[in-house]
């Protein structure tokens, strides 16, 4: 399908790999004219590619989260060339995994700034759009392990819980007119689950989450896509300040 | 949006699909292609749906319609409990008949529905169960002790069965409305009562049967293909847990 001049605008960040990409073709796919951003200019790029070569429509942007007045500046871009930003989906993240008694400073500083304040950032900036149009609809990537934690990644999951508290926020502060919902994804076959594992720890990460799934499984980035497709579209229009959790079962409340 | 004709010819099962939200539902999949069951006390006055008049309560009635509906069509791909009964009284005032009624359609009714189903969807190894609870389950509320209490009951078999069945392709979850504009609660609460619940909901209208079945049709579709054991609130923000 390709774009019309109508077409839903759609951010997404950490649009250059896992389940931003699988959710940046997805949309692109259904028309959407997305706008991806990354801070690897490889994978932002490999993303985009995808998305001409079928015929959609994308935008991108090389954007540290972290930094206000990059996200600023590339968010005025998207508005001064599409006019309105419909759907927001705030999703990039890194990970630094250790044990507390281990963890640097910067590496507590690094997942906090990353997911939580580029997360306000990105939220701020958009949210300043969708007020002036009265309409909009955000997702963020938040986790199961912000309902029961897990060892060596005290600094994830405390930024994976404030983004789901954030996002309750959000949602109080900006109904009726703009939504904001969370997806609390399980174990995602993605190039995170692997960031900070070796191939053997990662292999043995594995099986221990296909072990204890219900599923027996891991997830794929498309089935994460298609619940933030979901929320972000008018079939969740009564659905605000919620977690959704794609977990194959792992966590059930 | 799911791009296949993924619920053309699946077999679904709506137990009070006669009314409000059940009925929605119905709709939806007949409109998909799904051969649609109601079951329901009340009978259903859409001709396109193969109605069966039942108690959801009745252990031997409920084997029978099932056992018939799978060997009668070789399978059963979706169940959709619906059926519930909403008869809010003061807990000082609450019989144990009441209690028990209660329990017996909205608890026990499901769990009926479930094994039954399940009797066919384990060895097809294929299923989808959506099942409606609602945040009474967790908020409670003033005058319904029994119908939380049922409902918050229908949170743990959702969870069992969806450990239980994970392994056999079957996928249970759970919605969980707000009060939503049915003939159920319009009988017993004023349409005052139901205009002034507005102000405690943060997108400031009261849900409708659409909504209910908008979520029913995500988590009966591959769209929700890893969303096991999870009970999606649609609640209109009203409360965010």
């Amino acid at each position: 399908m390709v774009a019309s001049d109508n077409a839903r605008v759609t951010v997404i960040t950490g649009g250059g790999s896992g389940m931003g990409r699988a959710t940046a073709l997805r949309l692109a796919g259904q028309g959407d004219q997305v706008c991806i951003c990354d801070f690897k200019e490889e994978n932002v790029r490999a993303t985009a590619e995808q998305i001409q070569s079928s015929g959609g429509k994308v935008f991108t942007g090389l954007v540290d989260v972290r930094d206000q007045k990059q996200v600023h500046t590339w968010i005025a871009q998207v508005i001064a060339k599409f006019g309105k930003i419909d759907c927001l989906f705030s999703n990039a993240g890194v990970n630094a995994r250790s044990t507390v008694a281990n963890m640097t400073l910067a590496q507590w500083n690094l997942l906090i700034d990353t997911h939580v304040t580029g997360t306000f950032n990105f939220c701020q900036s958009v949210l300043r759009q969708m007020v002036a149009q009265q309409r909009g609809a955000i997702v963020i990537t938040s986790s199961d392990f912000a309902i029961v934690g897990v060892p060596n990644a005290a600094n994830y999951c405390a930024a994976k819980t404030a983004l789901y508290s954030l996002t309750k926020s959000l949602a109080q502060e900006f109904a009726p007119h703009i939504r904001v919902n969370a997806i609390g994804p399980g174990p995602i076959d993605t190039p995170l689950l692997r960031a900070g594992r070796t191939p053997e720890e990662y292999e043995s990460a594995r099986k221990v989450f296909e072990g204890k799934l219900p599923m027996h499984r891991l997830g794929q980035p498309e089935e994460v896509a298609a619940v933030v497709d979901f929320l972000l579209s008018e079939r969740a229009s009564f659905i605000t300040g919620q977690l959704l959790q794609p977990n194959g079962g792992q966590v059930m409340w | 949006m799911s791009q296949s004709n993924e619920h053309q010819d699946r077999v679904a099962v709506i137990t009070g699909g006669s009314g409000g939200i059940g009925g929605a539902i119905a709709a939806r999949l007949h409109e998909a292609g799904a051969t649609v069951h109601v079951l329901d006390t009340k009978p259903s006055s859409v001709k396109e749906f193969t109605f069966h008049q039942l108690d959801v309560a009745n252990e031997a009635d409920v084997d029978r319609v099932f056992d018939a509906i799978g060997k009668g069509a070789g399978k059963i791909d979706y169940l959709v409990c619906c059926a519930g009964i909403y008869r809010p009284r003061p807990f000082l005032e609450l019989s144990l008949e009441d209690w028990q009624q209660t329990l017996q359609v909205n608890l026990t009714g499901y769990f009926l529905c479930c094994r039954a189903a399940l009797r066919t969807m384990r060895p097809q190894k294929f299923g989808r169960i959506v099942m409606f609870s609602s945040m009474a389950a967790r908020t409670g509320g003033k005058n319904v002790a029994h119908y939380a209490a049922s409902k918050g009951g229908i949170l743990g078999l959702m969870r069992s069965l969806a450990v239980e069945s994970a392994a056999d392709n079957i996928r249970v979850n759970t919605i969980s409305p707000v009060i939503t504009d049915t003939p159920m609660p319009r009988a017993v609460v004023s349409d005052e009562y139901m205009q002034s619940r507005k102000a405690h909901i943060p997108l400031g209208r009261i849900g409708d049967v659409e909504d209910m079945a908008n979520g029913a049709m995500f988590l009966l579709s591959d769209d929700s293909s890893y969303v096991i054991g999870q009970d999606l609130r649609i609640n209109g923000g009203s409360t965010l847990w």
